[in-house]
């Protein structure tokens, strides 16, 4: 049963202090003129609990942009792999948002199920993750048509809401009970009130919809046109896929007697190009279509939700406009009505 | 001038002058400008032209090689269509060039951020050091009618902050951009929207053998991010495209800036600014400085 407790912002802020002697705390930061950045924060006063949206998703601190997997050298006249140790240490990320821990659930059917990876189920274990529920959503925010909302709490620690005159903090697990043990108190009945009322209101706040097709839909428009025409513009840069929470290709590298795995992009024109010369996805169009099919119908077929969460960024950030939501809501001889 | 551009676009596809046209038009969101790639004669009435036009479209021109290609082109957009013909990466005959008078774009960044210093609408600050506000090469020219508000000149000193830079000491300046490129997240942006980056294969991918490191540390993003900078010397036009593009904030026109006055200072050359003119590092002139090459 998830309790809730309420408190002021500046208890928060004295409570993170407190904690980071034992855990790295890590958290939004606003660098000016920049952007939002998640970073490790050395003064916990610097964390931003505003209404703006990171650039980079929370994906990073669990796969890493790029991951030393092993290590390869001689010693003793001898050729050893030597796997890299696991870091250890103890963190908690805070203000991250409700779509971005959603796409961390999706994550965990890709790399801690019938494959475990250790890197990836070794990050979750040691993270705490601490929630803030948005007050408001960007233009580009579509959760609530990917099964998501501005309140969701799937995958959190705990969730926070940000109440003007105070934060009522949802506490959903017991690693979070246990770290607000000693913060705020119990709400009483106005304050609870409150919170329901707060919960309705920010469940209609996004306006942007979509209307994800069927996977057995998709199919059929495989070979369609339409794939050509919307995939024009794309460049072929890494934006939509390196700062997507759920996109998880990878590559594998060997440098300097090491093996490094880093992120892929199937937009990049040489992320299918075998050794032979053949390249099974020679244009845009084929790659632009390998995104959209991946997200909303292998993903689907396999691990029965769609790989998006409608977090926007993709759109955001995308340097020709490219809208996905768009995309997918105006494919071809899909519309129900 | 809307219309002007639409009815040549029109005629262009219907005269079957061109086989296709590559404009602007509204993007989903009503208020952002997306590229557009135009066949039928019909759909020119999805052009639009605003300050929002903000992209260099000549970087598409190398997807459709051996076409017949009409294009929108502001002034920087067609300083960058100059070098890519005097690179020969395309036939001058091939293009058609509908070239718009403009008077500065929006800074998109601005527009993005979240929170804004000023309301009033921003320029892009490459429009305040832009040269010419007619393109240098058009087939067409749509000139502006009427007023309207023109980005302020930087006419006095375009490398002022350029000079403001080099008077930091060196280990200040290494800060500042260890700083900055610690944030590149090696999504190449930079490198696709720019028009003059047109190598089919980067040095970035090659893995056999590879030359700089794909771990995301600030050796291989340095390494990346002079390279690419330096590949553009005496080539970069400054549309500034590279920057806007790059999701994470870094400066990159500061860099192109820099190398730029200095192929300015060395060689008197700027890129891009005459049709006539041939390619830096394809003339040679007995008199040229080599003092810096030691
Ligand atoms: S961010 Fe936009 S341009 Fe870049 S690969 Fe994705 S869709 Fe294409
Ligand atoms: S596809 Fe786009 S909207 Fe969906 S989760 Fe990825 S970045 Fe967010
Ligand atoms: S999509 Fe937007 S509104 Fe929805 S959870 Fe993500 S940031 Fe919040
Ligand atoms: S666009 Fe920015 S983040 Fe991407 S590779 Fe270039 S400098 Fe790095």
């Amino acid at each position: 049963m998830p309790s809730e407790k309420f408190f002021v912002k500046e208890d928060l802020y004295n409570k993170l202090e407190e904690l980071s002697k034992e855990f790295e705390i890590i958290g939004p930061r606003e660098l000016p003129n920049k952007g939002i950045f998640y970073q490790s924060l050395k003064n916990t006063r610097d964390l931003y609990l505003g209404e703006g949206f990171a650039i980079e998703p929370i994906k990073r601190f669990f796969l890493k942009p790029s991951e030393w997997i092993f290590d390869e050298r001689f010693r003793e006249n001898k050729n050893i792999l030597e796997g890299i140790p696991l870091p250890a240490d103890k963190r908690i990320i805070i203000s991250v948002r409700p779509c971005e821990t959603r796409g961390l659930t999706l994550l965990d059917k890709v790399f801690d199920s019938d494959y475990k990876d250790n890197f990836y189920i070794n990050n979750r274990k040691r993270t705490i993750i601490i929630g803030l529920a948005c007050n408001k959503p960007a233009k580009n925010c579509f959760c609530t048509s990917m099964g998501g909302s501005p309140i969701e709490s799937r995958g959190m620690d705990v969730l926070i809401f940000d109440m003007d005159r105070g934060l009522i903090a949802e506490i959903l697990t017991d690693r979070g009970r246990e770290l607000f043990a000693s913060i705020g108190e119990g709400l009483n009945e106005g304050q609870r009130r409150l919170l329901k009322e707060d919960k309705e209101k920010k469940k209609d706040l996004v306006e942007k919809k979509l209307s994800p097709p069927e996977g057995k839909e998709l199919d059929k428009i495989f070979e369609s046109d339409y794939w050509e025409d919307v995939s024009r513009p794309c460049i072929g840069c890494g934006i939509c896929t390196y700062l997507c929470p759920t996109c998880h290709c990878f590559d594998l590298v060997d440098e300097r007697r090491k093996r490094l795995r880093c992120y892929d992009s199937c937009s990049f024109p040489d992320f299918t190009l075998e050794a032979s010369g053949v390249n099974p996805r020679p244009t845009k169009k084929e790659r632009y279509r390998q995104r959209v099919f991946h997200k909303f119908d292998y993903f689907k077929k396999n691990f029965g939700e769609n790989l998006c969460v409608g977090c926007g960024r993709c759109i955001r950030h995308c340097p020709v406009k490219i809208d996905i939501a768009d995309i997918v809501d105006k494919v071809p001889g899909l519309k129900k009505e | 001038m809307i219309d002007r551009i639409k009815k040549k676009a029109e005629e262009l596809l219907r005269t079957k002058q061109v086989d296709l046209i590559i404009g602007y038009k509204r993007a989903p969101d009503g208020v952002s400008v997306a590229p557009v790639f135009i066949d039928k004669a019909e759909e020119t009435k999805e052009l639009i032209w605003d300050t929002y036009c903000v992209y260099n479209l000549s970087n598409y021109l190398k997807d459709f090689r051996g076409r017949k290609i009409g294009i929108i082109a502001k002034a920087c957009d067609a300083r960058s269509i100059i070098v890519l013909l005097q690179e020969n990466q395309l036939k001058r005959k091939d293009i058609f060039i509908i070239g718009v008078e403009c008077s500065g774009i929006v800074d998109e960044k601005k527009l993005l951020s979240i929170s804004p210093q000023t309301s009033e609408l921003g320029f892009d600050e490459r429009c305040r050091s832009c040269k010419p506000s007619k393109p240098p090469i058009y087939d067409v020219l749509i000139v502006q009618e009427g007023q309207r508000p023109q980005a302020p000149r930087l006419e006095k000193d375009p490398y002022g902050s350029v000079r403001k830079s080099e008077a930091k000491s060196i280990s200040e300046k290494f800060k500042l951009w260890q700083e900055e490129f610690s944030r590149c997240i090696r999504c190449y942006a930079c490198r696709q929207i720019c028009p003059l980056c047109y190598c089919p294969r980067c040095v970035a991918d090659q893995t056999q053998p590879s030359w700089l490191s794909r771990a995301h540390s600030f050796r291989g993003n340095f390494t990346w991010n002079v390279t690419r900078a330096m590949h553009l010397a005496g080539r970069c036009i400054d549309c500034g495209e590279c920057e806007r593009a790059c999701p994470v904030g870094i400066p990159l026109r500061d860099i192109n800036k820099k190398i730029e006055k200095d192929v300015k200072e060395l060689f008197n050359y700027e890129a891009g600014l005459s049709a006539e003119q041939k390619a830096l590092l394809s003339c040679f002139d007995k008199n040229d400085p080599e003092d810096f090459i030691r």
